[in-house]
């Protein structure tokens, strides 16, 4: 919303400076997001013309004298609408300097233009940014009115009334009573300490007695309340009444009212109202158009004007469209309506989309001379369906699906018509129609100061509850300790206690409130370990050197589709696109991407974890969301010390992957993983480089290269990705029933080391032998190592050579060379025996 | 005089002439153990002269081996000596020496790093965490009378713009349908409905809103806190965000609480910071941290609270946001690109 301050200061007769302003409305809840200031610019003045002549060679050009108050100057100009001579219009002097709507500054200067010395220039509205959309220079004999033309030298400032700052407001949805400046003046006047009062409505010059035969003798006819004097006319209404209106469906329309304006001139409007609408960003039309939205941005309530003899069967009827119904709005574009959708029509068929945007044929065009007003109240929640569903969003659906004031509907018709008269030269009646079959009246709310203390923590006197509860409006009666408040109804947030004392503190100031610190009782029912496990995860992973990436948990099928994930998902109903609109049942995707988008940036290799869910189908259930850590590793691999200086490059492959899932693993629970055959491979894995991660014999994730044509799918084809799952809701319960580590007794003797190496088929696994060795060494051996593997010349194919490090160590006394060359050599005999295994 | 002892004597005095030169004339080490080997070692002089011994008349054999003992010692005691002259030779020479190329890239252990969302979250957390509330986490996809009704959003209301609202297959209609969540405030309806009062609670978690240009993500991160016992104020909710925010952005700084609107609170609030101004400065600008209130009646009644026995508030922060300010992204597109150049720099 935006706000004139000019406005604000008319309303409300207080000065405002306004930077305060901004920062008392923003605290007030009316956040300012930007000011913006129109200002006259200086050494721009009111000019008189002495002669124009067209430049000899340029057509379209003029060369110009100008009296500025001073001298005259010579000035060529391009607009067509110069006047003759004695005319007057607004002349920039050299060393005017002037902001244009694109932020950048036009410097006036002596330049020559066509062989033409140019000092100065004759300015339009738009230059000045006083107005827009105006067709050439501003020319003071042709604004309409008969305001004296002020002299030449008159200073813009003086000359016109120009100068204003506008607040761009971010309303929030309850305060419908802002969309107007009425409203936002109300609150102002609440924070500086007054009671806002309504201005009144001044009559118009001429009004109509009675209903000149166009308001119908009904229950329905209301006289409008204006003050002043007006003169009594007759009019000529042949053939515009009597005009009924007919509400069909009165829980989306309860009040309905219609003013009449006969016999005005559509024109431009006067200078202040055009550059009113301007500041406050609506584009001038015509007068009689411009005056509704003049209103509305002053009362806040929309308004529609119909030109009166377009409307068929003089009749207004609201009622729902019929399904399918079709009607072309003012915007040109043909509208398909449901049953859902509230019309306005005439004696034959639709005329508006109420409360959302006007019909076509019966809009106020050039040649409208008798005007019908409405000022409505739709019901909010079918004013937002209808402007939903059909993707309309205007200032009129803006307001009524956020609430308009129903009891204003007399004041909007008689401030309406009064001006609508006052600058069409028309006649307004003195009477208009309002239906309005059940009255809603302002809510009754009980307040209870005991609560408004209870509430807010501090006390606060009754008298400043109560003054701070006049000031927006509220009307009381009752003893303080228990007021009976009724709020206003242009404030539809009021319902509840609460609501009212917000609106104390409001008006009383949130800088009033204490800053007290409650004690926190422990709850017992709480459960801290889900988010301290999910951290340990997370810490584990990034300490042993991998990238955390969060993705996001929405991806396109044919990404699924690629990663062989479940493509039984959750769809989005409502995606913003097809690159995100199935939920992820695998984190592959985002990992494999970000590995390709890494690779494609040169960094050499990739690193990655992610702990986040997928998301699987459960019916008539919400969703089951799996927690996953995911680790991600493809290109080149670093040495332990992270560069490359010393030592070489090499790719990461799985053994890198498996000790990673080992540190992590080990990092969360202190315990060390194995990789165990997996029985189902899974699609997106390499069928000969996977495995199943098992932790105490319980399975919980896997760990494979990607299988080559996944690798391709996602263009990483120049390496070999490597990725783990870990199911963490596993892990988790895992983790939960886990004793602590014990401590473990530290041996005090010496261990003896020996080695030993193996050459036997490749079939055999090198944790096969470690066991049988183990087994073989007896009960001295303490571990088993693989330290070295080879294959290649000097092993005959098929085979290969493994290099163990077996530790010998008997914990209650040193051993001896030859108790050891004993158990060696039994743990040598079980590998031969068992894998034909050749000693090397 | 045999003429093996004549040979035997002569040796000896040759030796005993020629180790002394030969070991000093050794520069480093393995120069000084080869030069003792001439003369001690397996096939070194002095050993192969002992070896004639059993040549020399048996008188003579007495005082030639103590004299072939005395020189061997002789020998050690000067290679002991000349070892330790070299040793301290040569730290000399190291520790006098060229220096470290101290530019050479040192063997870092593989570095890795969290998320600066995570950082800021668990940031969050600790400091919260430290302030008595405890952490709970629920789930993405959520009822929508969860995220809506049951937080007394009204039905077909505008407030309700500000969360364009993503649905998702297999649930109901209306309050059934399921959604993903516009904001961790799911949270307050799931944990009071299970618990009781009191409760101290915040909620981290993925929120996601149908909004996609260069400000938004259609994925987020908020975290929301809510405390509910007997007795719980506004006041209380001033002091205990003000407590929280001095110390995440640490002393310095001004706290603004200010009017606004959430369906869900009643009053509510949105809270600024800034840095307050130092030696006659300015302050800094203002900056919009976090939404919060007291938990609208509504809300409790709907989870089975009495609005007249216990109260609360309830906030709610972006946490990108706050990750941003806090790093200086300017893009919340950056945060979900997950290029490690990016994740590897906090």
């Amino acid at each position: 919303m935006r706000a004139s301050i000019q406005w604000l200061r008319e309303l409300t007769g207080l000065e405002l400076s306004v930077p305060e302003l901004a920062e008392k409305l923003t605290s007030i809840g009316l956040e300012v997001d930007a000011i913006e200031h129109f200002d006259a610019p200086a050494h721009v003045v009111v000019g008189e013309i002495r002669s124009k002549e067209k430049h000899p060679d340029k057509d379209r050009l003029s060369i110009v004298r100008v009296f500025d108050g001073e001298k005259e100057e010579t000035v060529i100009c391009g607009a067509p609408n110069v006047p003759e001579p004695g005319g007057h219009i607004l002349f920039a002097r050299v060393g005017a300097s002037l902001l244009l709507e694109d932020g950048t500054r036009l410097d006036i200067a002596e330049r020559t233009i066509a062989g033409v010395a140019s000092r100065g220039m004759i300015c339009s509205e738009t230059e000045l940014r006083i107005g827009s959309g105006s067709a050439g220079i501003f020319v003071f004999e042709d604004e309409p009115g008969d305001a004296p033309v002020p002299a030449a030298g008159t200073p813009l400032a003086e000359a016109l009334p120009v100068g204003d700052t506008v607040f761009e407001i971010g309303l929030t949805p309850n305060r419908p009573d802002c969309l107007g400046h009425i409203g936002i003046a109300r609150d102002v006047a609440a924070i500086y300490g007054q009671t806002f009062e309504m201005p009144a409505v001044k009559a118009p010059a001429r009004v109509a007695p009675g209903v000149a035969g166009v308001v119908p003798e009904s229950a329905e006819r209301r006289e409008l309340a204006w003050e002043g004097e007006s003169e009594e006319t007759a009019v000529d209404a042949a053939g515009l009444g009597p005009f009924a209106v007919e509400i069909a469906d009165a829980s989306r329309c309860p009040r309905y009212g219609a003013a009449f304006v006969l016999g005005g001139k559509v024109q431009k409007s006067p200078f202040w109202l055009r550059n009113r609408l301007h500041v406050l960003g609506l584009r001038p039309r015509s007068n009689l158009v411009d005056v509704t939205n003049y209103v509305m941005l002053e009362t806040g309530h929309p308004l529609h004007g119909f030109d009166l003899e377009t409307l068929r069967g003089r009749k207004i009827l609201v009622r729902t469209a019929i399904e399918g119904e079709t009607m072309t709005t003012l915007d040109d574009e043909e509208r398909t309506l449901s049953a859902d959708d509230l019309l306005i029509c005439d004696g034959e068929g639709p005329v508006a989309i109420a409360g959302v945007m006007g019909g076509e044929d019966s809009e106020i065009g050039d040649t409208t001379r008798h005007v019908a007003i409405e000022c409505a109240y739709f019901d909010p929640r079918s004013i937002r369906r209808t402007s939903r569903r059909l993707g309309m969003h205007t200032d009129a659906s803006h307001r009524f699906e956020r609430g308009v004031d129903p009891n204003d509907v007399p004041y909007v018709l008689a401030r309406t018509a009064a001006l609508m008269a006052e600058l069409g030269g028309g006649v307004a009646l003195a009477e208009g129609i309002d239906a309005y079959p059940a009255a809603i009246a302002a809510e009754r709310i009980v307040l209870r100061h005991e609560r408004v203390e209870a509430l807010l923590g501090f006390s606060i006197p009754a008298a400043t509850v109560r003054s701070c509860l006049e000031r927006i409006g509220c009307v009381m009666k009752g003893d303080s300790e228990r007021l009976e408040v009724y709020a206003p109804t242009w404030r539809p947030d009021l319902h509840i206690e609460e609501d009212l004392i917000e609106e104390v503190v409001r008006i009383h100031g949130y800088e009033h409130v204490p800053a007290l610190v409650p004690a926190i009782r422990p709850s017992r029912s709480g459960s801290p370990l889900r988010s301290s496990f999910e951290r340990r995860v997370k810490e584990a992973a990034a300490s042993v050197g991998l990238y955390e990436a969060i993705s996001y948990a929405f991806v396109s099928p044919a990404e699924l589709r690629k990663a062989r994930a479940s493509e039984d998902v959750v769809k989005l109903a409502n995606p913003l696109s097809e690159e995100r609109s199935v939920m992820r049942t695998s984190l592959l995707p985002g990992l494999a991407s970000a590995a390709r988008q890494a690779l494609r940036r040169q960094a050499p290799g990739v690193r990655l974890f992610e702990v986040g869910r997928t998301t699987h189908p459960r019916d008539g259930q919400l969703p089951e969301e799996r927690e996953t850590l995911a680790i991600f590793l493809a290109g080149a691999a670093h040495g332990p010390d992270g560069n490359t200086w010393i030592g070489g490059e090499r790719a990461y492959d799985f053994y890198d992957l498996k000790g990673f899932v080992e540190s992590v693993v080990d990092g969360i629970t202190g315990r060390r993983v194995a990789l165990a055959p997996e029985a189902g491979v899974p699609p997106w894995a390499h069928p000969r480089r996977v495995g199943s991660i098992e932790l105490d014999g319980r399975r919980i994730g896997v760990a494979a290269e990607l299988h080559p044509e996944v690798g391709e799918a996602f263009e990483l084809e120049d390496v070999r990705g490597q990725l783990a799952l870990i199911d963490l809701d596993v892990l988790r319960t895992l983790v939960g029933d886990m004793d602590p580590p014990r401590a473990p007794e530290l041996p005090r003797v010496p261990a003896v080391v020996r080695d030993i190496a193996l050459v036997v088929a490749r079939e055999h696994t090198a944790g096969s032998i470690a066991e049988v060795l183990g087994e073989g060494g007896g009960a001295l051996v303490e571990s088993v190592t693989l330290f070295d593997l080879y294959e290649g010349k000097g092993v005959p194919e098929g085979r290969r050579s493994l290099a163990f490090r077996i530790v010998y160590r008997d914990p209650e006394s040193t051993l001896t060379d030859k108790v050891v060359d004993k158990a060696h050599a039994k743990a040598a005999k079980a590998a031969k025996e068992r894998f034909q295994a050749e000693l090397r | 005089m045999s003429e093996a002892l004549e040979k035997f004597r002569a040796g000896l005095s040759e030796i005993e002439g020629a180790y002394r030169p030969a070991l000093e004339a050794a520069a480093e080490e393995n120069a000084l153990r080869e030069a003792r080997a001439r003369f001690t070692g397996p096939s070194g002089a002095l050993t192969e002269l002992m070896k004639g011994m059993k040549d020399v008349p048996g008188p003579s054999r007495r005082e030639l081996g103590q004299a072939c003992n005395a020189l061997k010692t002789a020998i050690q005691s000067l290679f002991d000596a000349r070892l330790e002259a070299l040793e301290k030779a040569a730290l000399q020479a190291e520790l006098e020496g060229p220096a470290l190329d101290l530019t050479l890239p040192g063997r870092r252990p593989l570095p890795g790093r969290l998320h600066p969302i995570t950082r800021a979250e668990y940031d969050l957390l600790d400091i919260f965490g430290s302030m008595g509330f405890e952490v709970a986490r629920g789930p993405e996809i959520d009822t929508f009378a969860r995220c809506f009704t049951q937080l007394g959003f009204p039905p077909d209301h505008p407030a309700t713009d500000e969360h364009d609202t993503f649905y998702v297959t297999g649930g109901g209609e209306g309050d059934d349908a399921h959604v993903l969540r516009t904001h961790t405030s799911t949270m307050q309806i799931r944990e009071m409905s299970r618990r009781e009062a009191p409760l101290a609670v915040v909620s981290p978690g993925k929120v996601f809103r149908r909004d996609d240009d260069a400000t938004h993500s259609p994925m987020f991160h908020q975290l929301e806190g809510f405390l509910v016992d007997e007795g719980i104020t506004f006041a209380h909710l001033q002091g205990m965000l003000t407590v929280f925010l001095e110390r995440f952005f640490g002393g310095g700084i001004e706290v603004r609480f200010r009017a606004s609107y959430f369906p869900f609170v009643e009053p509510g609030a949105e809270v600024d910071v800034r840095r307050k101004a130092e030696h006659g400065g300015d302050p800094g600008p203002w900056m919009e941290i976090l939404g919060c209130g007291m938990i609208h009646p509504t809300v409790l009644k709907n989870v089975g609270y009495d609005p007249e026995k216990v109260s609360g508030f309830a906030f709610g922060m972006g946490v990108d946001r706050i990750a941003m300010v806090r790093h200086g992204v300017p893009n919340i597109k950056a945060l979900y690109e997950n290029d490690q150049r990016f994740l590897s720099a906090f």
